[in-house]
């Protein structure tokens, strides 16, 4: 078999794995949406803001309530120090 | 015409693997570095496409309009009369008060939301029950009595206890029971709660009568919605109003490229690997010089040449691209971005079990692809054109 022929089998090989890996993530689409209708019905209950991600620090446990100088508030010279604010993009 | 162009290029192509090959131990580490950078960078997109997305679709019942009042640059309370004077507002379809706070768990670090609410105004629907694991939520008019989270209950370590107690700020305590348990199946939004009534919050924080910390108002036409928010900034002075837009924008950009996480970590391995790049395809053998030496030789043209080193790179960057975004995909899908939880958690004491259902997006796979394939190809140009230009008399 000329190589060429081999990398394209390897190819159309890895791209029914990819199609496999997509469909069996899509059979848990149906239980997700479920969930998320049940978490809309809490947010709307209580007036949630925010997704329960990162509960180290106010202001990433609640960025959509927080203003962005609340990371330097705790004292005067106070530094931004909590590990999940380098990964939280704050909004302009 | 165009069949002795594929054929020709097959032949190409045919020749480009036999060499890949040949010299299998370095293709393969470079194979094997370039799939891990795709994999992080790919795994990275899916985590923060997934939390997106999940904002995104849960997001969309928010209050309308959110008032907190600010004295100093701070969050203080705000008077529950305050209600009172948005009645004179037309628009408003619903208003209601609550105490939202966070409570320090000092025996374990771990940080609580209390949520005191007025248990009059919610009504417990089918959906809203589904919510729960067992038990039920409190009623209107009852004392103590909480539903919890199911990390916060997990971290006060209750058992088959229903009594706890919390510490005011004076170290008195306060006793608790816990009625119900937020189900796992929410944790995204539950995890970290404890809803109490909204005397029993009050008593907790020892807030004074009449205090509460923020307004959740419905407005009738969402239209209207930044009118009536420009009218309630209007009419409390020093308070701050967030409308339901710009909290779900939050979500649009909160995780982002930008972050210092990912730019910092994920362009600096991919930095890396260009130069990694670099150095493995300029770095010519004396045996790759004479092979070229050999092609020319027989009359190959330096244009063919550099089709070989160009279709040597796309196979390489092809397959590292597939493996390592097939993997990324598994890491979220299956294992629920594992690797990037203690990044996404950092110190928290509770750390929530959500699942993550990645999101097949065309943009986000060309933009895998641009920030890694395309710098690849480019850091193989310059030195495939400089292994094409060989003179066959200087080699052999």
């Amino acid at each position: 078999m000329r190589p060429s022929f081999f990398f394209f089998f390897l190819l159309v090989l890895l791209l029914t794995v990819d199609g496999y890996l997509y469909l069996s993530a899509q059979k848990g689409y149906p239980v997700h949406s479920k969930d998320q209708e049940v978490m809309r019905q809490v947010v709307a209950a209580f007036g949630l803001s925010d997704l329960a991600v990162a509960t180290e620090a106010r202001y990433t446990r609640h960025p959509a309530v927080s203003d962005t100088m609340v990371p330097f508030m705790d004292h005067p010279g106070s530094i931004e120090h909590f590990p999940t604010g380098s990964f939280w993009y704050p909004e302009k | 015409m165009s069949q002795s162009i594929v054929q020709k290029q097959l032949n190409i192509l045919d020749y480009a693997l036999s060499s890949l090959v040949r010299r299998k131990l370095k293709n393969c580490g470079i194979f094997l570095v370039f799939a891990a950078v795709i994999f992080l960078l790919a795994s990275f997109q899916l985590v923060t496409g997934a939390l997106t997305q999940s904002a995104d679709n849960i997001l969309t019942s928010v209050p309308d309009i959110t008032v907190q009042q600010m004295e100093a640059g701070r969050q203080v309370p705000i008077s529950i009369q305050s209600l009172k004077k948005l009645d004179k507002l037309f628009g408003i379809r619903k208003k209601s008060g609550r105490i939202w706070g966070y409570y320090f768990d000092e025996k374990n670090g771990a940080n609580y939301t209390v949520l005191g609410l007025d248990f009059g105004r919610i009504k417990p629907g089918k959906q809203l029950n589904l919510s729960l694991a067992h038990g039920r939520f409190p009623t209107a008019g009852s004392e103590g009595e909480v539903v919890l989270g199911p990390s916060v209950m997990r971290n006060l370590d209750l058992g088959t206890r229903q009594s706890f107690s919390l510490f005011r700020p004076d170290m008195s305590m306060v006793s608790f029971k816990k009625v119900g348990v937020f189900s796992r199946e929410t944790a995204l939004v539950s995890d970290d709660l404890i809803i109490m009534s909204i005397d029993d919050a009050r008593e907790l924080f020892a807030m004074a009568q009449g205090e509460i910390t923020d307004l959740m108002i419905q407005v009738g036409n969402a239209n209207e919605i930044d009118t009536i928010a420009r009218k309630i900034g209007d009419l409390l002075p020093g308070v701050r109003v967030l409308t339901k837009a710009q909290i779900r924008k939050t979500y649009q950009v909160v995780f982002s490229w930008r972050s210092g996480f990912g730019s910092i970590c994920l362009i600096a391995s991919l930095a890396a690997f260009v130069i990694l790049a670099w150095d493995k395809a300029s770095g010519l053998s004396q045996e790759e010089k004479k092979e070229v030496g050999i092609l020319k030789i027989l009359g190959w043209q330096t244009s063919d040449i550099m089709a070989i080193r160009f279709w040597e790179s796309c196979v390489v960057s092809g397959l590292s691209f597939i493996v390592g975004y097939s993997l990324a995909w598994i890491h979220v899908s299956w294992y629920d971005g594992v690797l990037f939880s203690p990044v996404l958690l950092g110190w928290s004491v509770l750390k929530p079990s959500f699942s993550l259902v990645p999101v097949l997006s065309l943009t986000d796979v060309l933009l895998v692809f641009s920030f890694s394939v395309v710098p690849y190809l480019g850091a193989t140009v310059v030195p495939a054109w400089r292994s094409a230009i060989v003179r066959p008399d200087s080699v052999i």
